[in-house]
């Protein structure tokens, strides 16, 4: 199979959704002629045109306000915000308006966007453009959250993302970009709200997103090396997530390393590891549940501490042996 | 028409306002919209306006006074008209009905709740112990005290691991599999129970030393003949077993030790010593007690034992009758056992077991070769050596042979 | 314009029996808001609301001049406009009291009421919360080539959220068919127009964005109506959005629990000898007795209101999660 790029893919899926379905547009800043910030539409507006690749002055609430508005009328709108931080900006209309708007109608409205945002560290982009706040949407009920950790995932879940009639916030990693995999031509969906085994294992449990995912495989070749065999998981959607791989496999192993790049204090890990001691793994669990994330803190803008803000391969491969060998 | 003049809700939360100051007084004429009074509400002061133009009348409360919202405050009346009964406080008003029963199961929130599966309870362990639920999955399965597992995890906290090895049964496999055919089957219950888990413990926790002594019991059966020769009563006659236990109160005066107990830090030699005397009933064995043996005269402890050992078949014995023993004995000898070996009954520290009396041959002190047929009776001593040593236990029953050898001061 | 009868149009745009119809649904506004406020005071409504009361005039006038596929974005402030839209009084009712029948099954109350169905995009919580929704319903309209436009409303402390500028900018740039109707009652909560604002009129902002923005007053049902008549004309052909903004006063407190303490009296009492509802009715030439007419047919229209919406059920609760995702 042909090996292409995340962005690539990315780009592979819009082009694939928006040939199929004239209802599906992109809004965003600087997508049109200028590629997208991450070159990620990079010549879409040759094909569509800029009534369809729709570049937006510099307005996050705007740009998110479009998506509810042409949601709620008919149209199927993927909107972008350039850095993941500055959703922000465009909090009332994702939260108050977007995600809530059905519900508050009395379930009669449907609200069919998607917005995806490049979020992560590791560009040197310090605290204002590095953000991961995932979590802050899986707090909201209404809205999905996906986060795809590879070529082959995130061109099938956006096109499930597109697909779904609800607001799916769509995370994508600055850092998988340029990352290269397996990926299929034709248009496939990957299910939302269904959580992937990566990798087979009998010694630990190891939950990890996005670009963590790749660095628990690295960890994984090197764990195997001493002995210990790690099993990983990939939810792809945090929300809704599908516990029950999860689940089974902590039964198995009796212990779970959750890695996350997000701010430890409030992030996703604190969610999954109530979600773990409350379902039938308990009984299994030899240890403590673990979490690995990003330390306290905003991104700094040096290279070593920006490294070191969040979890790297050697971190996970750390935890994964105290883990295992009882530590903890 | 008189028209009432409700006091308003002017808050979500709002329930209740004070009355702060009335702008125009009873009987006063009044415009509609004209503001009539001032009360407080949640945040800030608020005007109540007239609902009509009219007379203001009926003022039910005065400045100070806190009224309910929606209550009516006044009344406005057209010229001519009265105030209506003063019945009717309050208008109808619907409550909010908040109804969060717990009947949704697509409710996340509202979850029922789920009766626990059936495990096995252990006795208590003194403490808790770190275990994982891993650990205390796999020992509720096989049916390990946890109490008896060492632990090799952070701490000594017992883990899987742990649980499996002390086992040593490869798991998934039912340990009942390799019991031969079953005839009975026996729940233990009640007072087997409490037996079995009172001595389990009791061989856990105090390290039991034996001690034996051949006591001839020529002297004692003889004076006993001769006294219950001159009683009429059939339970006034002196059992051996009270004069037993005569004899035992008084060694014991002699040797306090044996009358104690183990509490956390500390030995408590007790002032009272009751006496239990184990019978065996068809339940199991019971301990009725004699209180302050010491005090009580041989026929009397006779005529109680008699009276507890009725009761105990008829099944009358009262929880006082069976409390607050400090030493027990324990006789099969009547039973035909030459001599055996008793288990302390926690929380006491020793048991005396009186075996059979049995004619021995027994060689004259002296030096020459002649045997007297004597009534031997061998008694065990099972004493706890955290409280006491051989020495002590030794000198119990040697002064234990003493009384029954010589038998005046039992049957003082 | 000519009041000549024989003409039959009133204000040159209207005709007499619409005009009378609207002038029912003015006094009904009046008859509903006072009727919540009172069912409000006696402990009924969960919550709170927002009276428009002396704002009907604005109501009446702009979504006549729509036609029946064009949007409603609405304020929070918007009963009389939803009444005027077409919303059914009973289900209005209905919602107000938290009821299964209500327009949103009780989940979204006054501040919420919206009918997807007939177009009516919602009340809104947030102030300006609509303003960058109707770019995208404009950008929906213009992405299907129809000729609907949206008619969004909101008020003076509105356009000072970042949101109006944001939204009135891209509208602009993208000629989307919107009408940008403001209610300026000179009152944002408790915030006086000339305390919030340097300059003296609002439709002086749309200069900044490149669109045309009037003033009208918005006490008068057809200035309101040609205002908002042209607007449509211009959205429709492709010309972008309008701002106008309607002056009005709003009689009552920002919502119960207002005090009113930043206005006095007499104020209030001037502006409500130019009440919009006797203003139309004298235009209309109706007399007292015609007008006790249309009350007593509002009260009522809001009795059988409230008696459905009472009798209604309240929602059942193992549907507590219903609506939350499509």
């Amino acid at each position: 199979m042909r090996e292409i790029s995340y962005m690539e893919a990315l780009r592979e899926a819009i082009r694939q959704a928006m040939e199929e379905d004239e209802r599906v547009f992109v809004i965003g800043e600087d997508i049109g002629v200028y590629g997208g910030a991450f070159g990620v539409t990079a010549g879409l507006i040759d094909q569509f045109g800029p009534q369809r690749i729709i570049d937006t002055p510099i307005s996050e609430a705007g740009i998110a306000g479009a998506c509810v508005g042409s949601a709620v009328t008919g149209m199927r709108p993927i909107g972008e915000i350039q850095f993941s931080d500055f959703v922000v900006i465009a909090m009332d209309q994702i939260v108050m308006q977007g995600a809530k708007m059905r519900f508050m109608f009395g379930g009669k409205a449907e609200l069919p966007f998607v917005m995806r945002l490049a979020t992560g560290s590791g560009t040197g982009a310090a605290a204002q453009h590095s953000e991961s706040l995932e979590n802050w949407f899986v707090h909201i009920p209404g809205l999905k959250v996906v986060m795809p950790s590879s070529p082959y995932d995130v061109k099938g879940l956006l096109l499930s993302s597109i697909a779904e009639n609800n607001p799916v916030m769509f995370f994508e990693h600055k850092l998988l970009y340029k990352v290269k995999g397996p990926v299929p031509e034709d248009m496939y969906t990957i299910p939302l709200g269904k959580s992937h085994v990566v990798r087979e294992g009998n010694n630990l449990t190891i939950i990890a997103t996005s670009v963590m995912v790749m660095r628990a495989q690295q960890a994984a070749e090197t764990l195997a090396k001493e002995g210990i065999e790690i099993e990983i998981i990939d939810p792809r959607t945090v929300k809704p997530l599908d516990m029950e791989p999860i689940i089974k496999s902590v039964i198995k192993t009796g212990k779970a390393l959750i890695v996350h790049e997000a701010v430890k204090t409030g992030g996703f890990g604190g969610e999954l590891s109530a979600l773990i001691m409350e379902s039938e793994a308990f009984d299994y669990l030899d240890a403590p549940v673990q979490r690995l994330a990003g330390l306290d803190m905003p991104i700094p803008y040096n290279r070593t501490l920006e490294y070191h803000a969040v979890p790297q391969v050697e971190n996970i491969v750390e935890e994964a042996r105290k883990l295992v060998k009882g530590v903890y | 028409m008189s028209k009432e003049i409700i006091l308003p809700k002017f808050g979500f939360t709002q329930e209740e306002s004070e009355i702060l100051e009335w702008l125009k007084n009873e009987g006063d004429k009044v415009e509609k919209g004209d503001p009539i009074v001032v009360v407080s509400t949640d945040k800030i002061s608020m005007e109540v306006e007239a609902p009509e133009t009219g007379i203001l009348s009926g003022i039910k409360h005065g400045i100070g006074e806190i009224v309910p919202v929606t209550e009516i405050i006044a009344y406005i009346l057209q010229p001519g008209e009265v105030l209506p009964e003063l019945g009717k406080k309050k208008l109808e008003t619907e409550k909010d009905k908040i109804s969060l029963t717990n009947s949704s199961n697509k409710s996340q929130n509202m979850a029922e709740k789920i009766s626990e599966g059936e495990y096995i309870k252990r006795s208590k362990p003194e403490g808790k112990i770190g275990a994982t639920p891993a650990a205390r999955r796999i020992a509720r399965e096989l049916k390990v005290d946890l109490f008896n597992v060492q632990g090799s995890g952070p701490g000594g906290r017992i883990q899987a691991v742990d649980v499996s090895l002390e086992k040593a049964i490869p798991e998934k496999q039912d340990p009942l599999d390799d019991l031969p055919a079953v005839l009975k089957e026996i729940p233990l219950i009640g007072i087997r129970r409490k037996i079995a888990d009172n001595m389990a413990r009791s061989v856990r926790e105090a390290p039991h030393m034996t001690l034996q002594i051949d006591v001839q019991m020529d002297a004692i059966e003889n004076a006993r003949k001769t006294g219950n020769e001159n009683v009429k009563k059939r339970n006034s006659r002196i059992s051996l077993t009270a004069a037993i236990v005569k004899a035992v109160a008084l060694a014991i005066k002699t040797t306090p030790i044996i009358n104690s107990q183990l509490a956390s830090e500390k030995i408590l030699v007790l002032k009272d010593i009751n006496i239990g005397v184990a019978a065996a009933l068809e339940e199991g064995l019971i301990v009725p007690v004699i209180h302050k043996a010491d005090l009580l005269d041989v026929s009397r402890i006779s005529i109680t034992l008699n009276d507890l050992a009725s009761r105990a078949r008829e099944n009358q014995l009262k929880p006082e009758d069976l409390s607050n023993g400090t030493f027990t004995i324990s006789n099969l000898g009547m039973l035909g056992i030459d001599r055996f070996t008793a288990i302390i009954n926690p929380p006491q520290s020793a048991i005396l077991a009186v075996g059979a009396i049995k004619y021995q041959l027994v060689p004259d002190e002296s030096e020459d070769l002649i045997f007297t047929k004597k009534k031997i009776l061998t008694f065990t001593l099972s004493a706890d050596h955290r409280v006491m040593d051989g020495a002590q236990a030794a000198n119990f029953l040697v002064e234990l042979k003493n009384l029954l050898q010589q038998p005046e001061k039992i049957f003082k | 314009m000519a009041k000549n009868k024989q003409e039959k149009l009133i204000g040159g745009v209207l005709d007499e029996s619409r005009a009378k119809e609207l002038l029912s649904k003015m006094v009904l506004t009046r008859k509903f808001e006072e009727n919540a406020e009172e069912m409000f005071a006696l402990g009924k409504v969960h919550g709170t609301m927002h009276p428009s009361v002396g704002q009907e005039a604005i109501a009446a006038g702009a979504s006549p001049a729509l036609r029946k596929d064009d949007y409603l974005l609405n304020t929070h402030r918007g009963h009389g406009h939803f009444l005027v839209w077409g919303g059914d009084l009973k289900r209005m009712m209905a919602e107000f009291l938290g009821k299964e029948t209500g327009y949103c099954r009780g989940r979204g109350g006054s501040m919420h009421i919206a009918d997807v169905e007939s177009n009516n995009l919602g009340s809104q919580g947030i102030v300006a919360g609509n303003l960058p929704i109707s770019v995208g319903v404009g950008l929906s309209i213009q992405m299907r080539k129809s000729e609907q436009v949206a008619l969004t409303l909101f008020g003076d402390g509105a356009t000072n959220e970042g949101a109006f500028h944001e939204s009135l900018n891209m509208a602009t740039i993208w000629n989307l068919p919107v009408i940008y109707l403001c209610e300026n009652n000179q009152y944002a909560m408790s915030m006086a127009f000339e305390k919030a604002f340097k300059i003296k009129q609002i439709s002086s902002r749309a200069c900044a964005y490149g669109l045309p923005g009037i003033t009208i007053d918005g006490n008068d049902v057809i200035a309101v109506y040609k205002a908002v008549q042209e607007a449509a004309i211009r959205a429709r052909k492709g010309d972008g959005p309008t701002l106008i903004e309607a002056v009005t006063y709003r009689y009552r407190g920002h919502s119960k629990s207002d005090r009113q303490l930043y206005r006095t009296r007499e104020e209030v009492k001037n502006w409500m000898k130019k009440d919009p509802i006797p203003r139309f009715a004298k235009l209309l030439d109706i007399d007292e007795k015609e007008f006790k007419k249309m009350e007593s047919m509002a009260k009522e229209e809001i009795r059988k209101a409230v008696e459905f919406a009472e009798s209604s059920p309240e929602p059942d609760i193992d549907t507590i999660l219903e609506g939350i995702y499509a």
